[in-house]
């Protein structure tokens, strides 16, 4: 199995306001960063060069574990999409 | 939109449309507010669906009428390491004779089913619609609004049934702000699409009969375990991972969930299938010691949403419990609508009907369990004990023999270190 084809399998109805939105200012100073790795959808990028987090919430599966795992609270908003809105499971 | 109701209830999940249903059924006018398309739409589980007493109570043919795949007679669980792995399974006849344990099922439509009951008992769904504030007026719960829709859906009380992070309970002040990563699990799973036949003959099954296999080792350190479960003409795998440890390891679920579908046993398991979905969603595993404040006044909290998940190892018991506290919570509105006493008080009956159930019993029961899992040894040494041992009994090449419970000893000191293995004995046999 090919790891960057799992996300193409699962479906969005993508809005394009986003349901999370984070400080950036906030991870700069992170000394963990546990977002990076421990998101399942891949959302979180860290550049150790520009020093510079970014977030797509474009595959998000709302699973909640960035919402756990941080401990920064670096989100201005985390809450659900707008009714409709975001990953539609059909089979899981 | 400004209409009123008897009961408001937040989330089309298992607890929310048990709750509803038994309110409907109860002549209570319930909103059931879900955020999906469809109820199921955004939910995920392993997952097996386990016996539902209380719905089967107020629903007595729910097994012949619920949308099921197969049922579980065969239970496994699988010790890994790298490429060798040492499997037990248990195939009981009982298995095979309903009232049956267990059944593999699909989320979008069971969920979907389950609402749509509740709606054919009276109750009004919703659905597109994110919950968004608690609305009081004169110092009462008076309803909730929902996000990009104008106006309120009113009623004196609402059940949070909105799943793990139940914002609906943090906003009434039942739950902790934030979340310990120590009490937190996360599942990925992938569902792969496999034809019938194939199926049954690589996992020995006729009928309808599934199997369900547990995994221990297989999560590359992180504490966790794995799933295979087997669905008509399908299978789901996935990993479950500590969220505290999974933070630090610096791995990925889905490069973890990849190198366990390539490990050559699991990679047999799987082969000749397609992959058709990639899911996840985190998993309240705190147990007892996790449960927020159940009842506020005008708000109820059951499910998910009140930490009522119960992983002990073997089994992840989930929405049975989401189920029974959901009938619970209609019950007590039901009552509270006779006194008209909507206040925390009058709803405390909920409560007493959750502590004299098999729900807090058994998590009760199993407190110290969640703590005994954070324990390294189980995900690293064991299986590599218990592989190891296994292979050595079974190579024949010429060598002496050595006594075995010598050679577990002395395997078990090189690995665990006597004193941790008679102190993971002790803790594992208090908290089981
Ligand atoms: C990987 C994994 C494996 C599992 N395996 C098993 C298993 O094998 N067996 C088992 O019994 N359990 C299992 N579980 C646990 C089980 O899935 C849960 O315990 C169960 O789904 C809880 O039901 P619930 O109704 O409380 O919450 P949920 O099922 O989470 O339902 C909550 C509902 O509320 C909706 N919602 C949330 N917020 C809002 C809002 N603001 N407005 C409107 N709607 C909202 C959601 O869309 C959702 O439909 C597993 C869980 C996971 C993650
Ligand atoms: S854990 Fe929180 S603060 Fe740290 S990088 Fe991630 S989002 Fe930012
Ligand atoms: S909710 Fe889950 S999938 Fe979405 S960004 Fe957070 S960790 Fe990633």
């Amino acid at each position: 199995m090919n790891i960057d084809e799992i996300f193409d399998y699962t479906s969005f109805t993508i809005d394009r306001e986003p349901h999370i939105v984070l400080d950036p200012q906030v991870c700069v100073g992170c000394d963990n960063r546990g977002c990076t790795n421990a998101c399942p959808a891949r959302c979180y990028t860290w550049s150790e060069e520009e020093k510079k987090m970014t977030f797509v919430h474009d595959g998000c599966l709302e699973c909640g574990t960035c919402y756990v795992v941080c401990h920064r609270n670096a989100f201005t908003r985390w809450r659900y999409p707008r009714g409709g809105f975001g990953v539609a499971y059909r089979m899981t | 939109m400004s209409t009123a109701y008897d009961a408001i209830v937040v989330g089309a999940g298992p607890a929310g449309s048990s709750a509803a249903l038994t309110m409907a059924r109860a002549g209570l006018r319930v909103a059931l507010v879900e955020r999906g398309t469809f109820p199921g739409e955004k939910n995920m589980f392993g997952g097996v669906l386990h016996r539902l007493p209380s719905l089967e109570e107020v629903f007595p043919d729910f097994w012949e009428r619920a949308p099921l795949e197969r049922h579980i007679v065969k239970k496994g669980v699988t010790f890994m390491t790298g490429d060798s792995s040492f499997s037990t399974t248990i195939e009981a006849g009982n298995f095979d004779r309903p009232p049956y344990n267990g059944y593999t099922i699909f989320r979008p439509r069971f969920d979907r089913w389950l609402a749509e009951e509740a709606v054919k008992s009276g109750a009004t769904l919703i659905t597109r619609a994110t919950v968004d504030e608690l609305v009081s007026r004169n110092g009462r719960l008076a309803g909730v609004t929902i996000l990009d829709r104008k106006g309120e859906l009113s009623a004196p009380v609402v059940v949070a049934a909105d799943g793990v992070l139940s914002f609906t309970a943090k906003k009434a002040g039942l739950r902790q702000p934030t979340f310990d990563p120590g009490q937190m699990a996360v599942g990925v799973k992938a569902l792969i699409d496999m034809p019938r036949e194939l199926i049954d003959d690589r996992f020995g099954l006729v009928r309808d009969q599934g199997f369900a296999n547990e995994f221990v080792g297989c999560t590359g350190g992180v504490r966790g375990g794995g799933f295979l479960y087997t669905n008509y003409d399908s299978l789901s795998i996935g990993l479950v991972f500590h969220l505290g440890s999974l933070r630090t390891s610096g791995k990925t679920p889905y490069d973890l969930l990849n190198a366990f579908m390539e490990q050559p046993q699991v990679d047999k398991m799987i082969r000749g299938g397609r992959l058709q979905e990639y899911s996840a969603h985190v998993i309240p595993e705190g147990g007892f010691n996790m449960i927020p404040e159940l009842v506020g006044d005008g708000i109820i909290v059951a499910g998910d949403a009140a930490a009522l998940c119960n992983a002990t190892g073997v089994n992840l018991e989930g929405i049975n419990l989401a189920s029974h506290s959901g009938v619970l919570a209609g019950r007590a509105v039901v009552a509270a609508h006779q006194t008209g006493d909507f206040s925390r008080r009058g709803l405390q009956v909920y409560r007493e009907l959750l502590d004299d159930s098999y729900v807090i019993k058994d998590l009760k029961l199993y407190r110290k369990a969640p703590h005994m899992l954070h324990n390294d040894r189980i995900y690293n040494e064991y299986p590599e004990l218990v592989c190891g041992m296994m292979e050595y009994i079974y190579r024949i090449d010429g060598a002496p023999k050595e006594n075995l419970s010598k050679l577990f000893l002395k395997t078990a000191r090189e690995k665990v270190g006597l004193k941790n293995l008679a102190a993971d004995a002790f803790s594992a046999w208090r908290a089981l």
